[in-house]
């Protein structure tokens, strides 16, 4: 199996002199593709941080990524956007959908700068609007629906262009444990069908159950790691919560 | 902590927030201090006491100035309120008692204006001295217009804007009784509502459009009078303010939703983000375009017309005194004399210097027309041809024996349709001859003197003529730059006297001309200045606030993978747009505006404004695109970093 993401020694120091704050410390991270690994962590523990550095939108005080054999440290702006563009889902925790766009809007718009032809892009957007069931609220505006319908029309938007790396930061934060599983199972499929690698960040040892692996943040470095292995879903789903006491301050976090 | 020191914080707070507005208000004031300053100054109060259009156009004038700041500073404040209400909201949350929150943004607009009327009367002084200077200048007016710190202009000044500050002031403090707090937090959202097409706007807008071009354009009547003039194109410039707006409303969506029709050019690339976002912002922008459209057809008409004036001025010199001097032969002695004056003027050499014959007969035309021909005044052919040539005009006359030419009556319009196929019976002391007219030409070679009818015959004829009736003789000279002989032609004058009705030197028609002009043209170019500048700022504040307010949203587009390069493209294309349709339905609507002008301004003149309005428009339009291209610098430094 060849590897996506390799991340060494990653840094990032925020603030200027006399007041620094070092959000992530000499992080290391290897994933592999087709896997589907998770992310979790107390609050401020540098999780999202972590996540934007990887998708090209923050740059590390130091530390190299290469990323599908490409190294991202030494790409131009403009390869940076085709990266993000063409290869890249992104979930973000704040959604991130643009005012001025409907829903369909938002959804088709990697496709429509990516200038795939017009049928194509109405068929997937069909589809991955059944896939989250937003097909009634497809003509409004952001401003005109809920904080979860936001979160699936933003995880719509993450994955119409069919990536092979989904990164994706709290994507069920917004959402009743039924939407949640409905967006869990199509990550799910997207990383067993499509074979995306997809990395997760939750707060919710339900959704970190769905990965093969969990890695543990806190304090900006990795404090340890859980692989699912032949675990049942169930089983791993009470190992995260172990942890997570053990971890401290992310017990509060589990619904 | 007191009210009072409350506003003052949170002014201090926030500064930037605050500056566009504090801009605009200090704008405004600068322009009309220095306005008012220019009134009260000595030398215009007495030509305002001197001439009833003076006193008019001034009055004129500073309402026009008066609204337009007034609306310029309500436009801004209500734009700045708009994006304060969560700051008001919130403050209500926090459990500040709305009148104390009332209070504060009452006392906080009285700070703000207090502080814009000091600083712009301070910098309206400075200024003014300056923009005298240039203006003055350009128009080449000896005219001094002192400037000086004027009581005057400052009180009224300060009345002027306390009224509209105390108006705001006030529109501040019921803000927070206007709404309810949801209304106040998610007002900017229910703002940009995507309005519907609807056809029934559009269509009013087009019809208002349509009237207002018709009466605008509609031929003077025989009576001219003041309440005509309030009634006809009152109506149509309300006409023309309310049908520009519906249009934009209505028009630019029905454009912008036509595109998005379109759904194989709509989802390519940017395309779709520009749409999206110019549509969303219709509501605004269509009163920013309205503004601005009407902004910059004032801007082009006030410039056109001081160009045109001008220009018109020395034209007009031109054909009312054609050569640099003219002046009827007195004997040999005084002819020299003044030949001698001239030819001592080494700096305006003699370029050519001819005797024009002309002999005065009594006529009868064959038809009516509705001009006073006696004496009819004889040029003969060769004399004219060389005279013309003398003035390098490509017009030359070819007669046979007994045609004759007309030479247009200046102040007219007779075409030479008027003349073909008839003739003028010439009556002489021993008998009359029938002259056939071949042929009309339109420029003169000597200066004006009514009744201004002159024939151009052949020689044979003249000299048949001349020896009935003895010719007078015209001496004429024409000299290298004749625009600045001032010293040469006064003493001309002085010793020529008055041959003529108009003046027989060049210099002495073209400057006076100008003088008389000087002040008009001051102010249309004042005014047309304040309103490029004005246009061209609202735009791009409006601009800039959009830009701050988009940030967030073209930091999305980069995170999802647009490059810099398509951002600066899309914002390209947008701030065409933004641009473009105003700009377009500016320069119809002034190219209305100035064809009745230039009618009017022709009908007195006759000359033809067509260079000067192009002039005019051009340079608008360069003006302009630096604008724009400030602009589109500014908002990709703002939201492309
Ligand atoms: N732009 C910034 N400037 C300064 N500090 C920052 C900045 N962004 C994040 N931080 C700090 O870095 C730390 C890590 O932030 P990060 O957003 O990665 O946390 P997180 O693990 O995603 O938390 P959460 O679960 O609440 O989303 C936090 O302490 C935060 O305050
Ligand atoms: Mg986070």
């Amino acid at each position: 199996m060849k590897t996506i993401i390799e991340a060494k020694q990653i840094k990032k120091v925020y603030g200027a002199k006399g007041n620094v704050f070092s959000a992530l410390e000499d992080i290391d991270l290897t994933v592999m593709e087709g896997e589907f690994v998770g992310i979790m962590g107390p609050s401020g523990a540098g999780k999202s941080t972590l996540l934007n550095i990887l998708a090209t939108i923050d740059e590390p005080t130091a530390g190299d990524i290469v990323v599908d054999g490409i190294n991202l440290t030494k790409m131009n702006e403009e390869q940076l956007s085709a990266f993000r563009r063409d290869k890249l889902g992104f979930l973000f925790q704040d959604y991130n959908l643009l005012d001025t766009l409907t829903v369909k809007e938002n959804i088709i718009l990697p496709l429509a700068l990516a200038k795939l032809n017009v049928k194509e892009l109405e068929r997937r957007a069909d589809e991955v609007a059944d896939k989250f069931g937003i097909r009634d609220i497809l003509n409004k505006y952001p401003y005109q629906i809920s904080g979860g319908q936001k979160q699936r029309t933003a995880a719509s938007r993450a994955i119409i262009s069919k990536p092979n790396l989904i990164l994706a930061d709290e994507p069920t934060g917004a959402l009743d444990s039924k939407s949640a599983t409905d967006l869990l199972e199509s990550l799910k499929d997207l990383n067993e069908q499509d074979k995306a690698t997809i990395l997760m960040v939750t707060h919710d040892a339900y959704a970190a159950s769905y990965c093969n692996r969990v890695l543990f943040i806190k304090d900006g470095k990795i404090f340890t790691e859980l692989v699912k292995g032949k675990r049942s879903r169930k089983e791993f789903f009470n190992k995260v919560l172990d942890v997570l006491s053990a971890l401290g301050g992310g017990a509060n976090d589990v619904i | 902590m007191t009210l009072f020191s409350l506003a003052r914080k949170n002014i201090k707070g926030n500064f930037n927030n605050y500056f566009v507005y504090f801009v605009t208000l200090v704008f405004s004031m600068v322009i009309y201090y220095t306005f008012t300053s220019l009134q009260y100054s000595e030398k215009i109060q007495e030509s305002i006491e001197l001439s009833d259009t003076m006193s008019f156009m001034f009055g004129v004038s500073s309402i026009i100035l008066i609204l337009f700041v007034a609306i310029f500073i309500l436009y801004s404040n209500s734009f700045f309120t708009r994006k304060r209400k969560k700051e008001v909201g919130l403050y209500a949350i926090l459990g500040l008692r709305k009148k104390t929150i009332a209070k504060m943004l009452f006392y906080e607009n009285l700070i703000m204006g207090i502080i814009a009327i000091v600083i712009g009367i301070i910098l309206g002084t400075l200024l003014s001295k300056l923009f005298a200077m240039i203006l003055i200048k350009l128009m080449g007016s000896i005219a001094e217009v002192d400037f000086g710190i004027s009581i005057l202009a400052i009180t009224q000044t300060v009345i002027v804007f306390m009224v509209i500050i105390l108006f705001t002031s006030v529109q501040g403090y019921r803000l927070i009784y206007r709404f309810t707090l949801i209304e106040l937090f998610y007002d900017e959202k229910k703002g940009e509502q995507i309005p519907k097409v609807s056809l029934i706007s559009a269509v009013i807008g087009v019809i208002l459009l349509v009237v207002s071009y018709w009466l605008i354009l509609k031929p003077f009547p025989d009576e001219f009078t003041t309440e005509y003039l309030m009634k006809n194109y009152g109506i149509a410039f309300v006409a023309l303010v309310i049908g520009t707006h519906l249009f934009f409303r209505s028009v630019t969506v029905y454009l912008l939703r036509l595109s998005q029709k379109n759904k194989s050019r709509y989802y390519r690339g940017t395309r779709i983000i520009e749409t999206s976002r110019l549509l969303f912002r219709i509501r605004g922008n269509a009163r920013t375009f309205t503004v601005i459209a009407l902004l910059s057809s004032a801007t082009i008409c006030f410039l056109g017309a001081t160009y045109s004036g001008y220009y018109s001025n020395e034209k007009r010199a031109e054909e009312v005194v054609p050569f640099s001097y003219s002046h009827l032969s007195k004997g040999p002695e005084f002819d020299s004399q003044v030949e001698r004056i001239i030819k001592a003027d080494h700096r305006h050499p003699i370029k050519a210097q001819l005797d024009i014959p002309v002999i005065q007969v009594k006529g009868i035309l064959s038809f009516q027309l509705d001009y006073d021909i006696n004496p009819v005044q004889l040029i003969s052919e060769s004399t004219f041809n060389k005279a013309a040539n003398a003035l390098n005009k490509d017009e030359t006359v070819l007669l046979s024996r007994n045609q004759a030419a007309v030479i247009q009556p200046r102040f007219t319009e007779y075409t030479k349709s008027v003349f073909k196929g008839e003739n003028i019976t010439i009556q002489l002391p021993q008998g009359s001859s029938e002259l056939p007219f071949v042929h009309m030409v339109e420029s003169n070679v000597l200066p004006f003197d009514y009744p201004d009818f002159f024939l151009v015959v052949s020689n044979e004829m003249f000299a048949e003529i001349a020896k009935k009736e003895a010719p007078l003789t015209y001496k004429v000279y024409e000299v290298e730059n004749e625009v600045t002989a001032q010293a040469t032609s006064k003493k001309v004058n002085k010793l020529v006297g008055n041959d003529f009705q108009v003046s027989s030197s060049f210099y002495t028609e073209y400057k006076q001309g100008k003088e008389g002009n000087a002040i008009t043209l001051f102010i249309f170019g004042f005014l047309g200045l304040v309103f490029l500048a004005a246009s061209g700022s609202i735009i791009y504040f409006k601009q800039l606030t959009e830009a701050n307010e988009a940030k967030g949203q073209y930091e999305i587009l980069r995170k999802i993978g647009v490059n810099k390069k398509d951002i600066r493209k899309s914002i390209k294309r947008q701030s065409l747009f933004v641009f473009g349709l105003p700009l377009t339905v500016g320069i119809l609507h002034s190219c209305v505006a100035l064809y009745f002008t230039s009618n009017f301004i022709s009908n007195l003149i006759g000359i033809n404004l067509i260079f000067p309005i192009l002039m005019a428009i051009v340079f608008f339009v360069i003006i302009y695109a630096v604008y724009y291209v400030l602009t589109v610098n500014t908002y990709n430094r703002i939201v492309n970093k």
